[in-house]
């Protein structure tokens, strides 16, 4: 099949388009990446210079207990908290779309916590969640149950970080609310005048339109949810008992607390893989559930 | 909507512009201030926040009035991100020229080439080692050889408030009261009158899970937690001196219930501020929060050396000052140092926090005071910490010992005996992996 | 969830009891959320050992006004929020620029070795910073570019996988007779961008820039490794000297952390009405 001039042209385009990303990423991106690609293959303690052990630190890894853990409690956490991300964003979202008075008022107000840089804010929480003057535990009080240790808890510290999470739910609201703006008027239109209810409107053209928005958010929130450090890192240090103990905690733990850069380098490699194979698989699944709008077929 | 894009753009390419004549014109006053006239910049990378920073501001300033040829950058990282800094500086041999570590990081920053020797600068500087106060080289000495220069110290001392004492009237803490006298003490000053469960005074705030504090209750014990050679915990950190500390100090919180429950793990000490409300009578901890106890108006504030058992023990928590190996101008950095961890330095130290020079202790009135000479005083009674056996104590004791204490402390039904042991076991076959 | 699916079309109108159970809700909600935020107010008006007293005290008595002026004044916090103005301006407008272009081209052009390359661009969300940062840092050390504002607002300007990936997810919504049209009419890839494609997508671009200009603002990591003296500062490291290495001041924080926070607060507000403007573009009433 000989090259056809137009193909050529919109090959040249499509690189020339995305030519900034990929200089960017050649230059400052692809070399750290295989830096620490190589510095998973070393004995690296950062104030001297890196020593080859081959895939000792890998092998090491399958030894290493606290590494489990932490792969544990960093995919319960996601399985957790992603899917009432993505829904409580969605209610958020649907909830404050609408133009009435008001409406940009409570989106900040949803918004507003994800607004605070981490520290203050999980200190805030932490306060919250004090088994003895915390809010949480003063409120169960009023109706006569008696409040558990929430973080001092190893059975509930984790749980406790998922709920300090909830407060972050203004952030796939926002995007939420973006991909719901974008729906056009006319499809709702047309909808009710051939008269589906709003249950219907809902399901089968709301929800439709939005996957791409879904898809995002999931993705999203898949890929950085496995990489999350402040809260554990400010409220609990990993414990108690390491129920908190985050892959990249664990990782900045053995870079900087115990000079081991290439286990953490290593450990890193190992998230990064996870984290691929997970993504690589969303994507594949989007042909079955995944609609975009300005592409070919109609519901 | 425009008008906003708009606005935008333009205050954008306003700030790149003043961006672009920023970082020209601090690079130019970087090259002009080493070359010309011979001016030398050295930067000095320091673990203090707030209003930690204030003295050493203030003693670079009366260096610098001194030294006209010399610029000292302060490069101030608060808390411990200061170390993730740190190194990645030195992984890029990029470090400061003048390096603060913590005691406990000194051994492996030595063996790992990152300071010079200071035998040399201290020699031409003529500095005199006797000047300081008992056990203050120490912490900065490798194989017997001087690489930092003491900057500040705490050992652990007993907080108490007069006022609550009074009240109950129970006499103060002696000098030489040991740990029953301590159990006792508590137990008087522990009230609950209502008879809810929890006490309106407690008798005294610990440090909850604060592990290298935690080395001063066995040392009292009479017991250490590691083997002088640095292979073994077994045999040291589940020997009878250890669970007896353990047991002791679990039952502070738990049987005796003198002491509030932790309120925040994850804070250095335990997060608790019963003490600094005037619920609690005692409080076991450094000398940091003496400051802000000494103005608070709950407090009538005391300090005791804290109990013996088998003997009387204290641990020494301390920052210093070292020469990074890759600075370029060692001798003028030498000058620097030796005035700073010497009287010029210890005597701005003073209005601060305890100097590490004798006659500048002595000379405030600092040894007499009835309070700062109690600190002071500890340092004749102190226990080498385990770190300076091993240099994978943070990876392996260190977690350990966490967990023994998070253990003991959130679960009142524990088998202190059993728990300890599984951790020795575990610190061991971590310290075996490391140490093959 | 009836009452909700009654709102989102705007040819419904909310009446009766539907309306005010969506309101008593978002009042509900709103309270929910907003209680770290009160508390945080709360604390950072109490002189210091007032902050974790047990029983809490709920409102300061009286308030400590005096912690806004100490905080702000002990550090030069204008100097550092200027500081971090630059940063976060030069970061939002680097990436809003580079991200559409990349973005476009990743939505509507066809290439071999696209997939494999949106892959890789997804990759690089993948790698925990603390392990790219050493190297990172090497590279730009060796550029001279350490200690200044280059390797924060740089890295922008070559785009950012999250933002592509959102601008790629809404441009792929855009019907395609648009930009047909314009093709027809002579226009090539950036002026279809520019004049059909930019103009519509309104939400997605605000919404890229509140991330960015929050992340930015909010960055606490790259500011620590890259800016060594003092006067180069962003707020949030300003902020990190409340904790000093023994004892933590924590009004000071509260009170420090709510008044960096503003400018974000603000553009979000002011942002939001772009959201709603964009609507206009999309065709008909939403």
């Amino acid at each position: 099949m000989a090259p056809n001039p137009r193909k050529r042209r919109e090959t040249l385009a499509f690189y020339l388009s995305i030519s900034p990303w990929l200089i960017g990423f050649c230059l400052l991106t692809l070399a750290p990446m295989l830096l620490s690609l190589y510095a998973s293959f070393t004995d690296w303690d950062l104030l001297t210079a890196p020593v080859w052990v081959g895939g000792e630190n890998y092998r090491q890894m399958l030894d290493d207990p606290r590494f489990i853990q932490s792969l544990k409690v960093t995919a319960i956490y996601t399985l957790i908290y992603v899917p009432f991300d993505l829904v409580g964003g969605l209610i958020l979202a649907m909830l404050v779309r609408a133009r009435l008075r008001g409406s940009s008022v409570f989106r900040t107000i949803f918004y507003l916590p994800t607004v605070f840089s981490g520290v203050a804010f999980v200190v805030v929480w932490m306060w919250m969640l004090n088994p003895r003057a915390g809010l949480v535990n003063l409120l169960l009080a009023e109706f006569g149950i008696n409040g558990p240790r929430w973080l001092q808890d190893p059975n509930l510290a984790l749980l406790s970080l998922v709920l300090m999470s909830f407060w972050g739910w203004g952030r796939s609201m926002v995007i939420f609310l973006a991909g719901l703006l974008s729906i056009p008027g006319e499809l709702y239109e047309a909808a009710s005048i051939d008269g589906a209810s709003a249950w219907i409107q809902f399901w089968r053209l709301t929800i439709p339109l939005l996957t791409p928005t879904i898809f995002f958010n999931l993705v999203l929130s898949v890929i950085m949810t496995f990489q999350t450090f402040t809260s554990a890192f400010v409220a609990t240090d990993g414990g108690p008992l390491d129920s908190t103990l985050f892959l990249v905690l664990y990782i900045y733990r053995q870079a900087f607390q115990f000079f081991n850069m290439g286990y953490a380098a290593a450990l890193a490699w190992v998230l990064f893989l996870i984290i691929m194979i997970l993504t690589l698989l969303l994507f594949r699944s989007q042909p079955f559930w995944v609609f975009y709008l300005g592409e070919g077929n109609n519901q | 909507m425009k008008n906003i894009f708009r606005l935008f753009v333009v205050l954008t390419l306003a700030s790149l512009i003043l961006t672009a004549c920023q970082s020209t014109s601090a690079t130019t006053v970087a090259t002009e201030a080493v070359s010309e006239g011979g001016v030398t910049v050295i930067r000095a990378g320091t673990g203090d926040g707030g209003e930690g920073l204030t003295p050493h501001q203030q003693i670079i300033q009366n260096f610098e009035d001194q030294n006209p040829n010399i610029l000292v950058q302060l490069e101030a990282v608060s808390g411990r991100d200061y170390y993730a800094r740190l190194l990645t500086q030195l992984a890029a041999k990029a470090a400061p020229d003048i390096m603060q570590i913590g005691d406990d990081a000194v051994p492996s920053f030595v063996e790992k080439g990152a300071f010079i020797p200071l035998d040399e600068c201290i020699k031409q500087n003529n500095l005199d080692t006797s000047i300081y106060l008992p056990g203050l080289l120490d912490p900065g000495k490798v194989n017997g050889k001087q690489y930092l220069l003491p900057k500040d110290y705490s050992p652990l001392g007993v907080y108490y408030n007069k006022k609550l004492f009074d009240a109950a009237g129970v006499t103060y803490p002696k000098e030489d009261w040991t740990w029953d006298d301590l159990l006792a003490t508590a137990q008087q000053l522990t009230k609950d009158e209502n008879g809810d469960g929890v006490p309106e005074v407690w008798g005294i705030q610990l440090p909850a899970t604060w592990t290298t504090g935690f080395e001063y209750w066995i040392g009292a014990a009479g017991g250490k937690l590691i083997s002088e050679d640095g292979k073994k915990y077994i045999g040291y950190m589940d020997s009878p001196e250890v669970i007896r500390a353990v047991q002791f100090y679990a039952d502070l919180y738990n049987k005796y219930k003198v002491a509030p429950p932790p309120a925040d793990l994850n804070q250095f000490g335990g997060g608790n501020s019963e003490f600094d409300n005037g619920a609690a009578a005692m409080r076991l901890f450094g000398r940091w929060p003496q400051s802000g106890l000494k103005t608070n108006p709950n407090i009538d504030l005391g300090v005791a050396p804290p109990p013996q058992d088998k003997q009387r023990a204290n641990v020494l928590f301390w920052g210093g000052f070292g020469i990074a190996s890759t600075s370029k101008t060692p001798e003028i950095v030498c000058k620097f140092l030796t005035y700073y961890a010497a009287e010029p330095g210890a005597q701005v130290w003073k209005d601060w926090a305890l100097p590490a020079v004798t006659s500048v202790a002595e000379s405030s009135g600092q040894t007499t005071d009835p309070i700062e000479g109690v600190w002071i005083g500890e340092l004749n009674h102190l226990v080498p910490r385990a770190y300076t056996f091993t240099p994978y104590w943070n990876e392996t004791a260190d977690p350990a010992l966490r967990k023994v204490l998070e253990t003991v402390l959130l679960d009142p039904g524990a088998d202190v005996s059993a728990v300890v042991k599984q951790a020795a076991q575990e610190a061991q076959d971590a310290l075996d992996k490391l140490n093959k | 969830m009836n009452q909700e699916t009654a709102y989102e079309p705007e040819i419904f109108r909310l009446r009766g009891w539907r309306k005010w159970l969506r309101y008593t809700l978002l009042v509900i909600l709103s309270v929910i959320f907003l209680a770290p935020v009160f508390w945080m107010i709360s604390s950072s008006l109490k002189p210091e050992y007032q902050i974790f007293a047990i029983p809490p005290i709920w409102l300061p008595d009286p308030p400590r006004w005096a912690n806004y002026q100490e905080a702000l004044t002990s550090l030069p916090f204008g100097r550092f929020a200027i500081n971090t103005l630059i940063i976060a301006l030069g970061t939002v407008i680097g990436h809003l620029i580079s991200c559409s272009i990349v973005a476009y081209g990743f939505a509507r052009l066809q290439a071999p070795g696209k997939d494999f390359l949106f892959i890789l661009l997804l990759s690089t969300l993948m790698l925990p910073y603390p392990v790219t940062m050493v190297p990172l840092y090497i590279i730009f050390s060796n550029l001279g570019w350490v200690n200044s504002f280059s390797p924060l607002i740089v890295p922008a300007f070559f785009g950012n996988a999250f933002y592509i990936f959102l601008l790629r997810q809404a441009f792929k919504q855009i019907p395609t007779e648009l930009e047909d049209a314009a093709h027809m009419d002579g226009a090539n890839f950036l002026q279809i961008l520019r004049y059909v494609i930019l103009p519509i997508s309104t939400p997605a671009l605000a919404t890229v820039a509140i991330f960015s200009f929050q992340a930015a603002w909010n960055d606490f990591l790259a500011p620590l490794i890259f800016l060594h003296d003092q006067s180069k500062y962003t707020l949030q490291l300003g902020l990190s000297f409340f904790r000093g290495s023994y004892t933590v001041n924590w009004a000071y924080i509260m009170a420090t952390s709510l008044v960096i926070t503003l400018p974000v607060i603000v553009i979000f507000f002011l942002f939001q009405k772009a959201f709603i403007e964009g609507i206009g573009f999309t065709g008909t009433k939403l």
